[in-house]
């Protein structure tokens, strides 16, 4: 079955024949976990860097922000069974785009702070598809926890 | 067996962020010493059985270049494994630590997964 991620929202599953994937990644920040031995993984779509811009949205809407997002893909995978040492991280998004101000450089503070979110967790990047001025789409396989990337017109594994 | 490592920095918040990416990547090591020069660290290696060493270059009272130097001229200490952690970006230089005998190279600012990376890397060439 085909998972999808909306944005601002994050979904986990344990199924082999899944697969979870999110679109229009552009200067948001798609996060895929996957706990091979428990081969359970989850996808966190986020918009914002950190919840104390907005208080009240973030307890509303948690996967809004890097911050109350990893927490909450992490702590539902973990009442799934997985293990935060054993979760390997991929990320993909931030980019610049055309209609985004300069000036707020969305793209660049969400990936600051999904650097400072995953640290602050003891959790390490594994791989990473940051940057430009285009939109990405994020997706991954549960039956081997695989990860692709689709970006102008070509697909990458990452 | 499990090693025991030095990081040699004159920054404290520098061998904090050090030792936990080293934590964070189940590296398996016995103790875990700091220096804060380059003087400290040949002492430290000299009182303890050191297995890795992970150093800055520059630093007051003696910079990593003169403790790679009087390490690789000491029997004692000169097969231990050195790793640079430094600003220093000039190619022709890094290759001249390398062909001293410095085994790898972080370039600061860093990411955690370049260190965990690195180290990985000097270990399994050790061990191999």
């Amino acid at each position: 079955m085909k998972i999808i991620v909306d944005i601002s929202d994050a979904k986990c599953t344990n199924k082999e024949q899944d697969q979870i994937i999110t679109y229009s990644l552009g200067s948001c920040i798609g996060v895929a976990v996957y706990d091979s031995s428990a081969k359970i993984g989850g996808m966190l779509h986020y918009q914002l860097p950190d919840s104390r811009a907005d208080v009240e949205k973030s307890k509303k809407n948690p996967t809004m922000y890097a911050d109350t997002g990893m927490a909450y893909l992490v702590k539902k995978m973990i009442a799934m069974g997985a293990e935060k040492k054993r979760m390997k991280v991929k990320i993909a998004g931030g980019a610049q785009m055309m209609n985004d101000a300069k000036v707020f450089q969305i793209g660049k503070r969400n990936y600051a702070a999904i650097r400072q979110v995953l640290w602050k967790n003891g959790m390490f990047i594994d791989a990473e598809s940051i940057g430009g001025a285009f939109a990405r789409t994020l997706s991954m396989n549960m039956a081997d926890g695989r990860v692709c990337v689709k970006a102008q017109g070509s697909v990458t594994d990452l | 067996m499990a090693m025991n490592i030095l990081i040699v920095d004159d920054s404290a918040v520098m061998r904090a962020v050090i030792k936990r990416t080293i934590g964070m990547a189940d590296i398996q090591y016995d103790k875990l010493y700091e220096a804060g020069s380059g003087k400290e660290a040949l002492k430290t290696m000299r009182d303890e059985e050191i297995n890795l060493v992970l150093a800055d270059i520059n630093m007051p009272e003696m910079t990593g270049l003169e403790m790679t130097e009087r390490m690789f001229a000491c029997p004692s200490v000169k097969d231990i494994p050195v790793i640079i952690v430094s600003t220093e970006a000039s190619t022709a230089r890094i290759q001249d630590l390398k062909s001293k005998g410095v085994k790898g190279y972080v370039h600061k600012p860093f990411t955690p997964e370049q260190i965990r990376d690195e180290v990985l890397k000097v270990i399994g060439a050790c061990n191999a």
